[in-house]
């Protein structure tokens, strides 16, 4: 028995010598469940806010219930006002304006409500709903949330409405004389005033739609949908064979290319331990050679590797990579290089190869959790989103949806593209220099 | 040929190597003797511009070898204490490898390959991987690699450490070719044997300092006493020591004695004489020519593997 806890008193020694395998055990799963938490609640709901563009153009009193209901939707962010190109004022957005943030990818829906949103003589409410699906849980969260606030409201409005379907049907007349008829029925009967029942017809009580409403069952919202017109228009990605993988192939790309070009970068670890670093080093060699030569192969690989991980997504999946090929090919570079640049900064700061693998499996896994390669960023909490926009992960799976999904030009990705190669630059010149110096290796 | 002048190199607060200075002539084998730690490799890794020595400087050929001076390191060969070799690829992929970055052609790198491989008895092994290889067969190999742009000054940095004796004899067998053939030579080595069996002249470093330097002649006749006399521990010796103290210094070791014997006892007929006196049997005694390790004790108080 001694030599049992003789031996498990060993691994323990050895466990927690081992500094990167305590991380990885420990942190890890802390930092992931820290941003698991902050995406899904306790009741499993999202608790970040989706920004929508709201543009009423109806200006009733109605639209502007509604409107400001959804201004107070837990899941959503009311966007109406946008800054236009060299203006300094902002402006309000008209529907056009609307529709072209979506379909270049600034936001990801639009709800319009028409200036003949509810006329006079309307039957039913009328919304248009502009929207693009770039992913999933996205859509669901902005289309449920929509739903929900608009249904729990039309109820209200149903004696109204109906009435206004009657004027339709029977006519002006008929129709008074039915409400009169009713009413007095009602007040013979029930002992219901018939002015009141009348007025209840053919008059909205705004005080009653500020009112929240208990959630509608489907049968009841069924029938509610006859008094809403939804006219819904899914701007991007009609023509996507597999709307599923296009959206996320991007974001597991960048990732898994975080963990290879990583590993190879630091490489150049395992070459010191083998020895052949110093061989080289004592050939006519010098260090900024090999740093760069270690940069082109690595760069090379990702490249390759991101390649043949979209062509078979192509073969097997019909995920269309040809139609935008030069675009997704700057990508692809671009965040190769930012990889790979990621991947020198590992081995330009950590001591060992097991502090190199240790750092970069945390930093990875965390980039790719927060910078949106396993969930879309717009679910998270307003201070991880800001997080997210400093990993290079949000700005490779982004450019990637903008030429993958969105089928994006080339001026839609230089922002991408742009701030991908500075952070390759900037990391590049900080790993040579040391590197050089003799202060790596 | 290689000039090495009043190097000095620290790490943080402790001195590497201090006021260090050679001179090693064309053709020459010389050897760096010292200790672990005593600052052979890092003057090694001053030498072929891996480090940049805080003081000093190193000619080769009258010229200044600055640091990462890529031309100057295509006259130098290195065989470094590590095996440096891609394991998983073979002794030819290795060669092939290597030989590019020293800027061979094809033809003359294929011409080279044959040569070393021929060189280190491994032509018949060029194709299987040098993961396969024994730790001797791998050693020749770091060798012949560090041949392949025919270098004028071969520096071999512990090229024998835990190589078995055939590998080992095989690769003096080697060096001293190579020597023959005209290359010069600067060997390190804590192993006083290799350095008596191999080189022509030699310097003895200790932390860091050149405590001694010359032929292996010049270094021994430093001593007093150039011979030592050794008296196996047994049960006929084990009581006399008192009375062998009388004949000079002894030093005790596991198995035996080692007797620097006085001036005046410096006659093997005395010695024998007393030695008949304590009824100490001849077959236990051995009388050998000092060492490189007696001229360690000497002048540092310490042996060489201390």
């Amino acid at each position: 028995m001694k030599t049992i806890y003789n031996l498990v008193v060993k691994d323990i020694i050895r466990f927690l010598n081992d500094k990167p395998a305590v991380l990885l055990t420990f942190i890890v799963p802390m930092v992931l469940i820290v941003i698991f938490g902050s995406i899904f609640g306790g009741s499993g709901s999202p608790r970040g806010k989706v920004n929508i563009i709201l543009v009423n153009e109806s200006n009733t009193p109605v639209s502007r219930i509604l409107e400001a209901r959804l201004d107070s939707a837990k899941s959503l962010r009311i966007v109406k006002k946008y800054l236009p190109e060299n203006g300094k004022d902002s402006l309000k957005f008209t529907e056009t304006v609307a529709k072209e943030y979506v379909r270049t990818g600034k936001i990801s829906a639009a709800v319009v409500m028409p200036e003949d949103f509810f006329t006079d003589t309307s039957a039913a409410l009328k919304f248009k709903f502009y929207y693009d699906p770039k992913n999933e849980i996205e859509s669901s969260i902005i289309q449920g949330q929509m739903q929900q606030t608009i249904m729990t409201q039309v109820p209200r409005l149903i004696p109204f409405l109906m009435q206004r379907r009657a004027i339709d049907f029977i006519g002006n007349d008929s129709t008074a004389m039915f409400a009169q008829s009713l009413g007095g029925i009602l007040e013979t009967y029930f002992d219901v005033p018939a002015d009141s029942f009348v007025q209840s017809l053919t008059k909205i009580d705004t005080t009653e739609l500020t009112q929240t409403v208990a959630d509608d069952s489907s049968e009841e919202n069924q029938m509610f949908g006859n008094f809403v017109k939804f006219e819904s228009e899914q701007l991007v990605g009609k023509e996507v064979s597999n709307p599923g993988l296009t959206r996320s192939v991007g974001g597991w790309a960048i990732m898994f290319l975080l963990f290879s070009l990583t590993g190879a970068a630091t490489s150049l670890f395992e070459e010191k331990q083998e020895g052949t670093l110093k061989r080289l080093l004592c050939m006519p060699v010098n260090r900024s050679q090999i740093l760069w030569s270690k940069y082109i192969y690595t760069m090379s690989l990702g490249v390759v590797q991101l390649f043949v991980l979209f062509v078979f997504s192509w073969l097997f999946f019909g995920v269309d990579v040809f139609s935008n090929l030069p675009n997704l090919f700057v990508v692809v570079v671009a965040s190769a290089a930012a990889a790979v640049s990621f991947g020198m900064l590992i081995t330009s700061v950590a001591k060992t190869i097991n502090q190199a693998n240790g750092i970069s499996t945390l930093v990875i896994l965390v980039m790719s959790a927060v910078g949106g390669s396993w969930f879309p960023v717009t679910l998270f909490p307003d201070w991880m989103q800001a997080i997210s926009k400093v990993t290079l992960t949000y700005w490779s799976v982004e450019a990637f949806l903008q030429v993958l999904w969105r089928q994006a030009p080339f001026t839609a990705i230089i922002p991408n593209v742009l701030i991908l190669l500075t952070f390759a630059f900037l990391i590049n010149a900080y790993a040579l220099v040391r590197f050089k110096n003799g202060k790596v290796f | 040929m290689l000039k090495i002048n009043h190097i000095e190199k620290t790490f943080d607060n402790l001195v590497a190597l201090a006021n260090v200075s050679l001179n090693i002539e064309k053709g020459e084998f010389f050897g760096l003797l010292g200790p672990n730690g005593a600052g052979k490799t890092t003057l090694m890794n001053i030498i072929i511009g891996y480090l940049q020595p805080d003081i000093g400087t190193i000619t080769v050929d009258d010229e200044i070898i600055m640091y990462e001076d890529l031309e100057m390191r295509k006259k130098i060969g290195y065989v470094p204490q590590d095996i440096s070799l891609y394991l998983e690829l073979s002794a030819y992929q290795n060669l092939i490898i290597f030989g590019k970055l020293y800027g061979l052609g094809k033809n003359e790198l294929e011409s080279k390959i044959d040569e070393v491989l021929e060189l280190v008895q491994l032509t018949d092994r060029k194709k299987d991987l040098v993961k396969e290889f024994s730790g001797g067969m791998k050693r020749r190999l770091n060798l012949a690699v560090s041949l392949l742009h025919d270098p004028q000054i071969l520096l071999c940095d512990e090229p024998t450490v835990g190589v078995d004796p055939q590998s080992r004899n095989a690769i003096f067998d080697m060096l001293t070719k190579l020597n023959q053939k005209g290359k010069t030579i600067l060997y390190t080595t804590h192993y006083m044997e290799e350095a008596e069996r191999l080189c022509s002249r030699l310097a003895i470093i200790d932390h860091g300092k050149i405590i001694t330097q010359g032929t292996l002649l010049d270094l021994i006749n430093q001593l007093d006493q150039k011979e030592t006399i050794k008296i196996q521990k047994t049960a006929h010796t084990k009581d006399k020591i008192d009375s062998i103290n009388n004949l000079g210094h002894v030093t005790e070791y596991d198995f035996y004695y080692e007797l620097l014997p006085k001036e005046e006892n410096s006659q093997h007929s005395t010695i024998f004489k007393h030695f008949e006196t304590l009824n100490i049997p001849s077959q236990f005694i051995e009388i050998s020519r000092a060492s490189l390790e007696d001229v360690f004790l000497n002048l540092t108080g310490r042996s060489l593997r201390d």
